[in-house]
């Protein structure tokens, strides 16, 4: 089912009906034949691989909930009769079977991942290595299709795993509603990776119709597919001639490019999410947020905080902090101590920086531009802390207005223009072809004459072109603008005062806007980009 | 919860911890922040902090941190 489609609208409606029209308790029941619809309409095999998937991480939970009510039981009922040391010599004994469980299930969910996502790669790798000995290849027998949202579906469910694992909540019982947090449609494709504790109050708890949320949704959703459907699509066709062709364009040209990309990633991502929360929104459900406003960061790691949020957050509980803070790190910074306290602290965080921007970036995709890509945002975000009080120092030194408006402006802009530099990197084929793309924004010969050598890729002959362009071009002015309010208060809030019939008017011309000009777009190919992730 | 304060006031000085009560929520510390404390915290009372414990509202202030690290002893 392609999420650009009318049958996916008509999906909706369908499910927004059902949603409401069943008792209130059996509304996740609804939510669940939906996903189960909407996941097997991609592939019924897929589909076998979610259902494993949760069921090996319900059974693992199941019984890691048991175990711990079990201790706490056996520890409150022989609080008196055991010593301390037979307390802690059975806490440790249930805690090694918990880990072993948590382990297993753990195991089989990477598993499944890995193969389908890095089967082809690490073999790719060992066949290369096996090639230099002089030794003939393994052939890739690994032809089968990735399962839809496997990247997603399995941090979700790991996510889970580990909390229960961690005792942060309780294993569910019900199977079902396991299912449904793993494959809750509006989020399978592209996200956001929710934590269970959160969406679980959402999908289990009954919600009532209410004006505002079906208002706000809808409106919400009419905005995603305009971001969508007109920004994203039409500058997504620049993009593909830019990346395909670049070693014929100019430097501004190839440049101008890589800004389009930036552009159209945002449009695309923030667009779905736009249309998958609104959607939510208007069944009462609140997903959570994946942007916030990423392009006015001031610095690469703050990029990271506002941009695909739930991803970061994931990395973060899962992974950075679990290794920042454990044993090894801590008598390793121990071990630092006589090098100063600075680098004492720094260097586990450091670590577990490398290890979690390594993560990031084989979890976005199987190959060595991703990889580079991981560790290139790394760099920078270590380099970052490394050097706050150099930059502190100097700030002061050069006496720059921390706080004025200029300096702001300029980290900014400096920071939009790092992020698209790193952004584009994978996203031209191999790494030599991105760091090919980089080099010819500064080496290229095709000399410039006129407007179409910086701007090559538009056909500025046809008016549809020109005309979709403008359109394209007002619609991410208006998200900047919006952005910038929205620093203050969200854009609906104005929105939401004006008079109906007002509201009505926009409403309805955003909606032929994205007929008009999203359509074609939509029909020439232009899927969801971290549909691919 | 003296060496707890003196800890955070290693960290940042110009907070007051008998007041804030939003460091992690309020973005008042930043992840490097949270894992100096962590390890120090660790070092100091000779405990351990695992994942499980890691949730904001154990570490938005002073108070609900003592009360972490003293569940953790007894826990322990």
């Amino acid at each position: 089912m392609n999420i650009m489609s009318l049958e996916f609208v008509l999906f909706l409606f369908v499910v927004f009906i059902g949603y409401y029209s069943v008792p209130r308790k059996y509304q996740y029941i609804i939510l669940l034949i939906a996903s189960s619809v909407f996941y097997l309409s991609f592939s019924f095999m897929s589909g076998i691989f979610i259902l494993l998937t949760s069921l090996s991480v319900y059974f693992s939970t199941r019984a890691l909930q048991r175990l711990t009510e079990e201790q706490a039981c056996y520890l409150k009922e022989n609080k008196i009769s055991l010593s301390r040391d037979e307390k802690r010599l059975y806490k440790r004994r249930i805690q090694t079977i918990r880990k072993r469980i948590m382990l297993l299930s753990l195991l089989f969910c990477v598993a499944c991942l890995s193969v389908f996502k890095y089967s082809h790669f690490i073999l790719e790798q060992v066949n290369s290595i096996i090639s230099m000995l002089g030794y003939p290849e393994i052939e890739d027998k690994f032809h089968f299709l990735v399962p839809l949202g496997i990247s997603f579906y399995t941090f979700q469910a790991v996510g889970y795993l580990l909390d229960v694992y961690w005792e942060n909540v309780q294993a569910e019982k019900n199977y079902f509603k396991v299912l449904l947090f793993i494959s809750f449609f509006p989020q399978i494709i592209q996200g956001p990776i929710s934590e269970y504790e959160k969406l679980s109050k959402e999908l289990f708890t009954s919600h009532q119709l209410s004006y505002e949320n079906y208002a706000w949704g809808g409106q919400r959703m009419v905005c995603g597919f305009f971001k969508k459907m007109v920004i994203a699509n039409t500058f997504g066709q620049y993009v593909t001639s830019v990346f395909q062709n670049y070693s014929l364009y100019s430097g501004p040209a190839t440049l101008i490019g890589a800004f389009c990309y930036s552009i159209q990633i945002y449009a695309d991502f923030s667009g779905y999410m736009d249309i998958m929360c609104g959607f939510c929104q208007m069944l009462g459900i609140h997903l959570t947020e994946n942007f916030d406003r990423p392009y006015f960061s001031k610095s690469v790691a703050e990029y990271w905080r506002r941009w695909h949020i739930s991803l970061g957050a994931w990395f973060k509980r899962y992974i950075y902090f679990p290794i920042a803070t454990s044993t090894w790190s801590r008598s390793l910074s121990r071990a630092t101590l006589r090098f100063g306290k600075h680098f004492s602290s720094m260097l586990p965080a450091t670590i577990a920086l490398v290890v979690t921007w390594l993560a990031t970036g084989i979890w976005h995709g199987a190959s060595w531009a991703y990889i580079t890509w991981g560790l290139l945002n790394g760099l920078f975000i270590i380099v970052g802390l490394w050097l706050e009080p150099v930059y502190a120092s100097a700030t002061r030194l050069l006496r720059i207005p921390q706080n004025s408006c200029m300096w702001q402006m300029f980290r900014i802009i400096r920071t939009f223009i790092l992020v698209t530099f790193i952004k584009v990197l994978p996203e031209v084929g191999t790494l030599t072809d991105g760091i090919g793309l980089w080099s010819n924004i500064f080496t290229s010969k095709v000399p410039i004459l006129s407007i179409s050598d910086i701007l090559p890729f538009i056909d500025l002959e046809s008016a549809t072109a020109v005309s979709s362009l403008t359109v394209a071009c007002i619609g991410v002015l208006f998200m900047l603008v919006f952005s910038i309010i929205q620093y203050r208060e969200p854009v609906r809030k104005y929105f939401n005062a004006l008079p109906g019939i007002i509201r009505l008017v926009l409403l309805n011309f955003v909606i032929i806007l994205t007929i008009i000009f999203g359509v074609p777009t939509t029909w020439n190919g232009g899927g969801f980009m971290y549909a691919n992730f | 919860m003296e060496e707890l304060l003196r800890i955070m006031m290693e960290i940042n000085p110009d907070i007051d911890y008998e007041v804030e009560d939003n460091l992690i929520d309020g973005k008042v510390y930043d992840s490097l922040s949270i894992i100096t404390l962590i390890t120090n915290i660790c070092n100091e009372f000779d405990i351990e902090i695992g994942p499980k414990w890691m949730r904001n509202e154990n570490f938005n202030s002073a108070k609900a941190i003592w009360n972490m690290i003293e569940s953790i002893m007894e826990n322990e």
